[in-house]
Formats: C-alpha cells, structure tokens, sequence
C-alpha cells in the first residue's frame, strides 16, 4: 500500500511539476519593440467609425491627418498638407498635400483619398456620427488637381482648420470595393501613411504594429509597437513590474504610494503632464433645490476641495474654477474658486429660503425637504469618495444625500433624458475648446448642456467667440464667460487632474511635453535580457 | 421511446421560442442602447461635443434600432431561423465569428476545470462516505466549505500578487494563455507555454467547485451504502472494495446525472471574473463586453445558443436515466 502511494505520490508531483518545466520554454522579448496595453479590442480601427479612446490610441501611429500639432508650442503645423491658406472671409481653406507620402500598400496618396475621407464622414449612411457633427458647416469640398484641396464653410467659425486639420484621412483605393463601409474588414486591417504599419490583431491579445520603412517622415527608433490587451489595470500595473510592458498610465495611489520602491525606481522614470479635463459636480437646474444660484455656491462652498485633493487624490491635481484647460490662454486664473466656508454656505441657504420649518433636521422650502441623490458611474472610486465627504458635510447643515452609482450606460441614459439631482463626472475637453456643446442654452434640450444652464449674455459671449479669430480677443470674451459663469455656479469645479505614466529607463530623450510624450523621437538604449511573460 | 423523443423535441420549440421572447424584451428595454454609447466613448470622461441626440437618432436608423420593438424581433427571427445571428454593432463582425474565436478557449479552460473538480471532489466525497462523522470527514468538509466561500477574484488577486508579480515570487504569468512569439517554439514547448498560462486561472475556477461536488457524492453514497444489496454483498464475502466500487459507487453515481443536465452549457459558458482578471479572451468576457456595450446582437446569439444547450443537455440527461437505470422508463406501463 505504501508503496503505491509514493508512486501515486510520484504521478502526481510529475503532473504538477509539468508547467514548472514551461519555464524553459520562454520566449525572449525584443527590446527594440514598445510593449503597452489597451484597456479592451477597439471596436473597430476604421478612423471614421471608430468613436473608442482604443482606437485613437493604434490609429495615432498608423494613420495621418493633414496636420498636426507642435509638441512644444502647440500650434497647428504640416503634417500631409504641406502648406495652407485662409481666404480673409474666413470660409475657404485650402491646402496643398505633400507629393512624396505612399500608402502602407504602396499606393500614393493624393486629393482623392482627402476628398473620400470627407465624403464618408459626411454620408448619413455611414456610422460617424460622432464626427459627422464637427463637420456640418462644410458646404463643399474642391480638388484642384493631384495634390490641393479646398474646403468651403457656410460661416466663419474659429475652430474649421483645428477640424479639418484634424481629420484622420483614410485610402480611397482600399476602401472602394463595393462592400459595406461601416463593416469593412480593413477596420480590422488598416492602411494607412503613418510611421508604422500595421501587423496583426489577436482579439482579446494583442495588436501589432512594425515600423513603416517607406515613411516620409523621420524614421523613428522604435522599431514596432505591441498592444496587450488588459481589462484590469491593477493586473496590467503587476505586468508592468514584472518587466512585461515598457509604458503604462499609473493612477495617483499607484504613483504616489506603490510606486517607491527602489527596484521600480531602477526600471521605470514616472512623468507628469495635463490634459485638458476637468471633474466636477454637476446640479441639476431644473430641480427646485439648485433653482437658486446662492444654493449652488453654498454646495461649492461645502465641498472642502483642498482636503479631497489631498486625501483621495494624493494632491495629484488642481482646484479649478472654470470649464477652459488649466494651462491655456483661454483660462482666467484671476477668478480664485470659492473657498470652503460651511458658515457663509449656511447664511446662503437661509437666504434663499431654505430653512427647517417642521423641525425635523432636514432644510426645506415650500414644503420640499432639501432631499437629493449624487449620480456617478459605477466603478468610479473618485466619485464614490468624493460623495461620502460630501455627504458628511451637507447633513451637518441639514442637507440629505443619497448616493447613487450606475453603469455608464444607464447614466447617459438618464443624464439625456434630464433624470437626475446632481452628477459627479468629469469632461475630456480639447486644447481649444469651444463651450458651445456645453453650455449654450439651444444644447439644454437635447445636447450636452444637461444642467440646464441657461443665460443670454453667456449665450451671446459663445456666438461671438466662435466668429472671432484673433485669440487674444477670443480669450478676453471668454474671460467674461467664466464670469458669469463663476457667478451663477451651474457646475461646482473640481480638480483637472494630470497624466502619470511609467515609462521603461532602457528608453532615451524621453520628454513629458504639454500634452504627453512622444514615442516617434524615443531612442534606445542598453538595455537587460527580456522575457515574453 | 421514438414517440416519447419527438414529443420532447417539439416541445422544445415553444420552449425556446419563449425564452428567446423574454430575453430579447429584456436586454431591449434595459436602460442605455448602443447608439449613445457610439456617440460617447466608454470612459469616465465624457466628450463633451457629442452628446446630441440627432447624433443618436442617425445612429439608430443605421442599425434598424429606430422601429418599434416588435418588427425589431420578427427581423431578428428571421434572420435566425436561417442560422446567421447577424453582425456586431459593436464592431461589424459577423457574431458567430466572434462566438467561434472565443469558444476554444472557454471550452479548454471547462473541460480541465471539470476534470478536475470531478477527479479530487468524488473520491473525497467517497473517502467521506465510507466513515461518516469522523475526522476526514469533518475536517475534509471544513476545508472544502472554507474553500467554497472565498470569493474567486480576492483569491484571484492573491495568486497574482504573490506568484505572479515582481514584488513576491514571480513564477507564473499573469494574463493570457500563451505567451506573445510562442507560435515559433516546437509543439511540446508551446504546450507547456499554454499549460504554464493555464495554472493560475484554473486553480481559481476548481477550488470552489470542490464543497458542491464532493458533499454531493458523499450524500449519495450515504444512501446507497443503507441499501440491502449492500448489506447482500457484505454478506457474500466480497472484498470492502468491490462492495464500495462496484455495487455501491456505481449506484450512487445515478443521481450525478442529474448534474449533466447543467454540464453542456456550463462547458461553454465562461467565467467573467476570472477572464476580466487573467485578460484570456473567452465567451465570458465576450458576453460581459457585449452587455456593456449593448451589443444586442451578440447578446441575443449567446443567450439563444446557450438556452439551446440547456434544453439539449436536459433531453440527453433524462435519455441517460433510462440507459443507465434499468427502473425508469419513458413507456407507461
């Protein structure tokens, strides 16, 4: 009996001991390839109906655009386009293409693939609805031979050449196959002019790129770039300390606690830099609570924003006051944001009427108790904490609070449909934004001014900045704006909060600009033996 | 026999026909759809020049979401009964090729997983049996139900950080099931590669299986063991273990049958937990991403074939019965 047992003993150990021995089937990683991760697939890689931040972030090393922006200025600069021209009317653009850019197939690319791109955007039949909107005041888009396009817009608008300057341009000639445009297999296969090419897509693995030798450009170092796919961004922080990946965003508890070991300091330099965004808490107009301006600035005023940074965000981030990008030209710093002060937030809400009549601990007005529910998705961590500090504060004044935390789908469905107290998100904005889809009082109805906000002087100060180009007058209206708007108080601003990403030290002349580091002009240095994991 | 089939096949036709009904209306009227979500981008974040509902409308009619809900489901029926469970909207795929890339790697994950549970749980519960009440008993119960309560993604977090991170041991990958490159090692090298892969996640989805199966086989011996043939085969002088094995065993495996009504769709359906945690691209992750993004297609095929396995294995479960057991039969008398 014993006997059998040690040889069961024996089966048993080989069993266990048979992926232990995989460790000598190891496959070395080469070093010369970026390794990064993608939260989930991008639906699709077709830059027109692609509306997935997964896809922007494949598709910004594969595709073009006319141009682009200079890492360290910020202004718009050729990129396909090798020069254009605004007519003084401010409605006609247009552009002369560079003549030495070829496809990833080998193809030239030309007017004709600017003119598709376009077309498609604007065909109703096409799934880009999302872009399809920047591009309604298009009247009619010329080619003038081989390489010069011009674009003619029904009214001046400030942001056209940031917009059509923008737009991804995809290949007419693979494209125009007779099939389906919202189906077609190049979203799974893309060509495109950019500095790296296309390889592979492993669905739920991986994403390939490799570098595009017949480039225009400079030929960057790297020599390809590979995506994992990873949903779960602890896992994907363990893979990166393990040595399996070379760059990955870090949330603030990981830079500012998990992140100080000396091991991860000899791997890995951690940078910083700011988007353009901002969280904030949103109070529903409509709703005879936040009805009152002194009521909304009596909940900003309760909102202890010094010690939410501190405490939740690592004091990763900074208190804003308005909705333009903390660091551009557009942002009045002069408006300081409300302080904390739960003793004026008091004499606010007494003068606006809300005070406990019936005695029951709970602030009402006209028989309304001062009753209401925070929404935020689910899974934000930030929001859910953001709440409980909140809560705590408002029931010192008498104020009740619930929670409430849903799906992401849910909660756009209920903040279209105006059925909500108060929202806690936050907006990615762009460099210059335009507040128009925001807080015009025409987007109140159906668009993204879901407050309500509503205010004629706003309202005229928006209209006029979209018509005006000089910036520094932009910029003076839009100072108004942010008066009136710190004024009426439709948000509570929160923080903008910075991009922290780890990035391997085998990489050189690394540089965190304005808006991100820039992996086109990375070198590479020694570096150790890597392993696939 | 051949009557009773047919009547049993046919009555699966309404059967699933309902089932089909209830989910569809289910999905359909659950808040969010998928054309606000394309107008969105699925972060905390919100975009903030997107958000207006004609974007939404024109989005609908692409996909046919902007008619009433029954001509919806009469279209999707149709298209059904030809076999084809249409495309994506999430990404235009056709929905079966989506299902296909994932099953494989559900099904490996299943089938090791159940082996598993089925090889250490019934010779525990076995072992159990034989001495009810007494120390292996109650300790092999304890462990197994302390086992059984852990929840998976705590221990799946555990295994990660300590066997698989840079801060402990690092002896095991943490995402996937091969690694990136394997393709180029020699078959056996790319076996043990996978197998590697394979430890972790496994180890998550059997540990709790265990309590379940193994009570229920000691239970069912338990019964057996009363019965008077047992005391018969004692009686004839047969050995302890051809009284256990071969007269007791064998009949008390009868009612683990009933668990292989559950089996077929259990093989296919995959562990959304374990998947989301190990990045391994499976029919779980499919469906949880497919919820999400309301991808209403590919929700309604996995919940259509997935009803139809259930049904199926129900079928081949009750068929068993009569093979295996000689006392039931399906003929009135």
């Amino acid at each position: 009996m014993i006997w059998r047992l040690s040889q069961v003993a024996v089966a048993l150990l080989a069993a266990f001991s048979l992926p232990f021995a995989g460790c000598g089937w190891r496959v070395e990683r080469s070093p010369c390839v970026l390794a990064l991760t993608l939260p989930a697939d991008p639906p699709t890689l077709n830059p027109v109906t692609a509306t997935d931040v997964t896809a922007g972030q494949v598709n910004r090393y594969v595709f073009e655009s006319l141009l682009e922006r200079d890492n360290e200025t910020l202004e718009l600069v050729p990129m396909l386009a090798k020069r254009w021209e605004v007519s003084d009317d401010k409605l006609t653009y247009t552009f002369w293409l560079r003549e030495d850019v070829l496809w990833h197939d080998g193809e030239r690319f030309d007017a004709d693939d600017v003119i598709y791109t376009f077309e498609r955007i604007r065909d109703p039949k096409v799934d880009a609805a999302r872009l399809r909107n920047y591009f309604r005041d298009i009247t009619s888009i010329e080619k003038l031979g081989e390489d010069a396009v011009r674009f003619v817009y029904s009214r001046p608008y400030f942001k056209a050449l940031e917009v059509i300057g923008g737009a991804t341009i995809i290949p007419k000639h693979a494209f125009e196959d007779g099939r389906d445009f919202n189906a077609h297999p190049l979203g799974r296969n893309p060509i495109g002019t950019g500095p790296y090419r296309f390889v592979g897509w492993k669905t739920g693995r991986s994403i390939d790129l490799e570098k595009n030798e017949s480039y225009w450009g400079r030929e960057p170092a790297i020599e390809g770039i590979s995506y994992k796919i990873i949903p779960d961004r602890t896992v994907a922080f363990q893979l990166l300390k393990k040595g399996a990946l070379d760059m990955e965003a870090l949330r603030t508890i990981q830079w500012a606690r998990q992140t100080e070991s000396e091991s991860f300091a000899s791997q890995f330099e951690k940078y910083r830099y700011y988007l353009p965004n901002y969280s904030y808490i949103g109070w529903n107009i409509r709703r005879p609570m936040f009805s009152d301006r002194r009521v909304r600035i009596a909940m900003t005023m309760l909102i202890n924003r010094e010690a939410i940074l501190e405490k939740i965000l690592f004091g990763e981030g900074q208190i804003v006051a308005s909705n333009f990008y903390r660091f551009g030209k557009n942002y009045d710093s002069s408006i300081a944001p409300y302080p904390f002060d739960p003793r004026r937030a008091r004499e606010l809400l007494d003068e606006a009427g809300w005070v406990d009549t019936d005695g029951d601990g709970i602030r009402d007005k006209d028989g309304v108790p001062f009753r209401f529910k925070l929404l935020s998705p689910a899974g934000s961590g930030f929001s859910k904490s953001l709440g409980l500090f909140l809560r705590e504060e408002l029931s010192k004044v008498g104020i009740s609070m619930g929670l409430q935390q849903f799906e992401w789908a849910t909660m756009l469905d209920m903040l279209s449909r105006r059925d909500f107290d108060a929202a806690s998100l936050a907006w990615s904005t762009t460099l210059e934004e335009d507040p128009y889809q925001v807080w015009h009082s025409s987007q109140a109805v159906e668009g993204s001014n879901f407050v309500g906000f509503s205010n004629e002087r706003a309202d005229a100060l928006i209209e006029d900045a979209r018509r005006e180009f000089d910036s520094n007058r932009r910029a003076e209206l839009y100072y108004e704006f942010q008066r009136i708007l710190h004024r009426e108080e439709p948000y509570t601003f929160l923080f903008t909060a910075p991009s922290l990403v780890a990035v391997a030290r085998r990489f050189e002349n690394v540089k965190a600009y304005r808006l991100g580091v820039d992996i086109l002009e990375w070198g590479i240095g020694p570096w150790p033996v890597l392993m696939e994991w | 026999m051949l009557a009773y089939l047919m009547k049993r096949i046919l009555l699966m036709v309404p059967t699933l026909l309902g089932i089909v009904v209830i989910t569809f209306a289910v999905v359909h009227l659950a808040p969010g759809d998928p054309a606000s979500l394309k107008a969105q981008s699925a972060t905390d974040a919100l975009a903030s020049d997107a958000m207006t509902r004609q974007i939404v409308e024109d989005t609908k009619a692409i996909y046919g979401l902007d008619k009433p809900l029954h001509v919806q489901f009469g279209r999707w029926l149709i298209q059904v009964a030809t076999f084809d469970f249409g495309t994506s909207y999430r990404d235009g795929r056709r929905v079966m090729d989506k299902i296909w890339e994932a099953i494989p790697i559900t099904l490996t994950l299943n089938i090791l997983t159940i082996l598993i549970i089925y090889i250490v749980s019934i010779p525990l519960g076995t072992a159990a049996a034989l001495r009810p009440g007494r120390f292996f008993d109650r300790a092999s119960s304890f462990v197994l139900f302390v086992l059984y309560s852990l929840p998976s993604f705590w221990v799946a977090m555990m295994l990660i950080v300590l066997l698989g991170s840079g801060d402990y041991l690092n002896w095991f990958p943490i995402t996937g099931f091969v690694s990136p490159g394997a393709d180029a090692l020699p078959w056996y090298g790319w076996m043990s590669n996978v197998a590697w892969h394979l430890v972790l996640p496994v180890i998550c989805l059997t540990y709790g299986g265990f309590a379940f199966l193994s009570r229920f086989a000691r239970a069912s011996l338990l019964e057996v063991i009363r019965q008077d043939y047992m005391r018969t085969a004692r009686a004839k002088g047969l050995s302890e273990w051809s009284v256990v094995v071969k007269h007791g065993l064998k009949n008390a495996m009868i009612p683990l049958l009933t668990l292989m009504g559950t089996l077929l769709p259990a093989l296919l359906g995959g562990s959304v937990i374990i998947e989301q945690i190990f990045s391994i691209p499976g029919m779980g992750r499919l469906g949880f991403e497919s919820v999400l993004a309301r991808d209403y297609p590919v929700i309604m095929a996995i919940a259509t074939i997935s009803a139809f396995l259930t049904l199926m294995s129900i079928l081949i479960t009750d068929i068993l019965y009569v093979m295996v057991d000689p006392r039931i039969t399906f003929e009135k008398r």
